[in-house]
């Protein structure tokens, strides 16, 4: 038999030895080829679990292996490759403790269904090849055989909103740029992921880049474009290097270029690298930047299917939107909407990180419930913590807290309850987190992001910082929530972009579900969840403690100090990062009122 | 034409035409920070919000970049709008503290003193005008920089110091305006035109009998060389023959006409 071996090389199992295990795997394959049965290693992108990373699958058994090390190559050719026997020690284990061996029966992939991420993790993304052997371009073909209006047709039956933040349905901006006469016309992918703990985007255009280019040229072909540009976030260097590749195949077999396929159809494609400002992901702000002025957002009350880049119509989607074009094409629109909601149809990617044990990229349909996200797919909270809110939408989105798990995650569920889905980041917290500081956090980041062109987000969010600063540092006042309030109203009422009109999000949700977190702040210069230093000091209960000295280990400060039997922390020394408390099994350490103030 | 109403006024106005400039002609108020009418507009201050109600939905634009395209009904000064403008005046008192327009403004829109603390900054307020002023009239402009680069090959007096002559620097809550590296600037030719159009005074120039200094440079003032009158500074004046593919002349107006009348004369034999 034929056996492939999958290895995954997408960022985190990069990061984690996944090249030289390919390596390993690779000499191992050589080193058995007289008996081998023929068996190739492709190293593929991102195949969700990081967290438990470098991932191996051997392929057709859909035998998975998690953190895997060059060491293991060996015995992966020699047993499961050659003998068809499981290595039990890089298997799953399930929380009742059984091996897992497929893929599909690890609850992290089980409520997944792929779409957007349909070849990330089983193709070599290298290798446009690989791509047309799964299906790829077959979409492509039957487009050049419809008419215009069929496409989008198809795209507008389908229900597909845009994947990038704000949710606008992909069919209506399409149909408002075909129907327009004027040339040139444009399509343009936008990469500028620049969110902190998010790499969706960056994921497929690393680990199967040829969908995205296939989503694209579908997009020209319906509203009539001959040009086509990828803005991708600068630091996305594989990215960069991914798409180029792509292109250059995509010339080579004549998918792009003077004539697509032999038709009479042109089409260029280009990658234009990004100016390493969050604002960029802003539509106006990004084709500003293409155009090569600075990447400031404009007024969009023209909007830019009308006069996009240089003026002319252009349709801008993100890449997780154009991913899920060929399917819909292949698939039929009909077929896409029966997946997900009635108004949010499909699936959605998520980068699901923070304090849930399986972190990694997920793909689920619209509409599941944020526990079963966080808890069946993300195993829960580690350390056997409390759940305590997740941030949805990236920086500028919203929290949502324990009491409100079981809704669904769709746009406008989301919308209601004051976060958004933004482009999919998921950052789970637990009960060491404070939401006064998460809140100062995002605001200081977003600080440093805003344009500063327009006097709400620039102004509002710096006093919005101070605020929220002495808050946390035990110098709140009175008056001090009413006054963010004020000013996050007046942020999302006037400013000139969405990143300003969503700044205020973290404070507002924050305020709106844990306001007596911010009281307690202000009124009683306590930090309940004993994170703000200046409010917090740490002791040790000495009827839990088991004196297992994990606390004193990780103390940067030493000081924590064995006495007389006990294990007192000295206050003197004490800086408040709250290791000792994190590390400690016991719960033996409690943040108690104190600190500077 | 296209019928709108304005705070229950009905007015009528051209498809593409901008909210403000229907409310002015119809004597109705809007409030302006950021707008000059002779300037392509940029939507910073926000100072000029207006609630837009079209098919049932409502909501807030900037009346200076928004084109009226249909039927809609707004209104300037709902209570929505008026706390707005209030924190907007608020947020720009404590970016320009030593503003005086912008204090009288807060005094009469009724804006709250933040209990926040100010900036120590001066009066400007970032609105933009001046960098869009110098890009547009002042040697700033795209089409002057190209043009000066031609002439420095032709040995122009003006060295062409890469970006502008003013320009906003930096981004978000640090963005200030200023010359390149906040060196005098070479290419500025002292016409004034970014401190005329500044809203809050910000721009300093300073005036003798001689010459004008602004931007942390001084320029000579050129006079006429037949009447003594007053053209400019010298750079300018040389600055506008060279845009018009001249030799200065340094004439005034009135003594320019009087040469050429009198150019045109001599051939005719009247003198
Ligand atoms: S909202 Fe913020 S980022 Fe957007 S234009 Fe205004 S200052 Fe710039
Ligand atoms: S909070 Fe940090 S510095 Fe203080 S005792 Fe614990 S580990 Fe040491
Ligand atoms: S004075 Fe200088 S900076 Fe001001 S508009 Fe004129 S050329 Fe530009
Ligand atoms: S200096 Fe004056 S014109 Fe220039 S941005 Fe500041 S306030 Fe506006
Ligand atoms: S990079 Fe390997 S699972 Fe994400
Ligand atoms: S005057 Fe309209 S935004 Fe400043």
């Amino acid at each position: 038999m034929t056996r492939t071996i999958l290895v995954c090389c997408g960022t985190g199992c990069r990061a984690n030895g996944g090249m030289d295990v390919s390596l390993a795997l690779t000499a191992a394959v050589d080193a058995a080829a007289a008996d081998a049965n023929v068996c190739c290693v492709t190293e593929t992108g991102c195949s969700g679990l990081c967290e438990l990373g470098p991932l191996v699958r051997i392929m057709p058994d859909d035998i998975m292996y998690y953190r895997v090390r060059p060491s293991d190559a060996h015995d992966i050719i020699q047993k499961t490759v050659l003998e068809s026997e499981p290595i039990e020690r890089l298997l799953f284990k399930d929380s009742s403790g059984n091996h897992v061996l497929h893929q599909a029966d690890n609850p992290f992939y089980g409520h997944q269904k792929k779409i957007a991420l349909r070849n990330v993790g089983i193709i070599d993304s290298r290798s446009i090849d690989e791509y047309i052997a799964h299906g790829g371009y077959s979409a492509l073909a039957r487009a050049l055989e419809m008419t215009s209006d069929e496409i989008i047709r198809e795209v507008e039956e389908s229900g597909i909103r845009g994947r990038g933040g704000a949710g606008f349905p992909t069919g209506r901006k399409w149909r408002s740029a075909a129907v327009l006469e004027s040339s040139p016309k444009y399509v343009i992918c936008n990469g500028d992921e620049g969110d902190p703990g998010a790499f969706m985007d960056g994921s497929i255009m690393d680990g199967d880049p040829h969908s995205v280019l296939e989503g694209m040229m579908i997009g020209a072909l319906a509203i009539g474009a001959e040009e086509g540009f990828l803005y991708i976030r600068d630091e996305y260097i594989q990215a960069v290097k991914s798409m180029k590749k792509a292109i250059r195949a995509a010339e080579k077999r004549g998918l792009l270029g003077e004539s697509i396929l032999g038709t009479n159809r042109k089409l260029y494609f280009s990658v234009v690298r990004g100016g390493g400002a969050f604002v960029c992901g802003e539509s106006t702000a990004l084709m500003s930047s293409i155009e090569g002025n600075v990447g400031e957002p404009r007024a969009k009350y023209i909007h830019s299917v009308e006069k996009g880049l240089w003026g002319c119509p252009t349709v801008i989607n993100n890449v997780e939107t154009w991913a899920n074009i060929p399917v819909i094409i292949n698939g039929g629109g009909k077929k896409f909407a029966e997946i997900g909601t009635k108004d949010s149809t499909g699936t959605k990617v998520f980068a699901l990180v923070g304090k849930v044990k399986y972190t990694g990229l997920v793909e689920v349909p619209m509409g599941i419930t944020l526990r079963k996200l966080i808890f069946e797919i993300g195993g829960g909270i580690p350390n056997n913590r409390k759940f305590k809110a997740v941030q949805t939408g990236g920086p500028s989105g919203g929290c949502i807290p324990a009491s409100l798990l079981d809704i669904p995650v769709d746009f406008d569920t989301l919308k209601e309850y004051g976060t958004m889905m933004g482009s999919g980041g998921m950052i789970v917290m637990d009960d060491h987190s404070c939401m006064v500081e998460f809140a100062r956090y995002y605001v200081n980041f977003l600080c440093g992001e805003s344009c500063g062109k327009c006097t709400p987000c620039r102004e509002g969010l710096r006093h919005m910082r101070s605020i929220l600063t002495n808050i946390c540092n035990g110098y709140g006042r009175e008056g001090d929530i009413e006054l963010l309030e004020m000013i996050g109203s007046t942020m999302i009422d006037c400013s000139l972009c969405a990143l300003g009109s969503s700044a205020p999000n973290p404070v507002l949700t924050t305020i709106r579900y844990f306001r007596e977190e911010y009281e307690a702040h202000i009124r009683e210069h306590r930090c309940p969840a004993g994170v703000c230093k200046a409010l917090t000091a740490f002791s040790v209960n000495h009827a839990v403690c088991k004196g297992c000295m994990a606390c004193t280990a990780v103390c940067p400060t030493r000081a924590i100090v064995q006495l007389n039997g006990g294990f007192p922390i000295i206050t003197k020394s004490c800086n408040g990062c709250g290791s000792c408390r994190d590390v400690c099994r016991f719960n033996a350490i409690e943040a108690v009122k104190g600190g500077r103030v | 034409m296209i019928q709108i109403t304005i705070d229950g006024v009905s007015c009528t106005c051209k498809k593409g035409e901008k909210l403000l400039a229907v409310a002015r002609r119809n004597n109705i108020f809007i409030p302006t920070l950021c707008h000059h009418d002779g300037l392509p507009g940029m939507g910073s201050c926000r100072l000029c919000v207006v609630e837009v109600t079209e098919s049932g939905r409502t909501k807030v634009v900037v009346s200076c970049l928004y084109p009226v395209r249909g039927e809609i009904e707004v209104v300037t000064n709902s209570e929505r709008i008026l706390a707005h403008r209030k924190m907007i005046l608020a947020l720009l008192r404590k970016r320009a503290p030593k503003s005086d327009v912008i204090a009288h403004m807060c005094e009469a829109f009724g804006a709250p003193d933040l209990p926040v603390a100010s900036f120590d900054g001066g009066k400007c307020i970032l609105c933009g005008l001046c960098v869009r002023a110098c890009d547009l009239i002042g040697a700033g402009s795209v089409a002057t920089r190209t043009l000066l680069k031609k002439l420095a090959g032709q040995g122009c007096a003006y060295p062409v110091a890469g970006a502008g002559v003013i320009a906003m620097v930096s981004r978000g809550t640090t963005k200030t305006v200023s010359t390149p590296y906040d060196e005098p600037s070479e290419i500025c030719i002292g016409c004034g035109g970014c401190a005329n159009v500044c809203p809050t005074g910000e721009i300093t120039v300073t005036e003798t009998e001689t010459g004008r200094t602004i931007w942390g440079k001084e320029f000579k003032f050129a006079f006429c060389k037949e009447c003594g009158e007053l053209l400019g500074t010298d750079k300018e004046v040389r600055y506008a023959a060279q845009r018009s593919g001249r030799d200065p002349d340094f004439l005034c107006p009135a003594c320019r006409q009087k040469r050429s009348a009198d150019a045109m004369a001599e051939p005719f034999g009247r003198r």
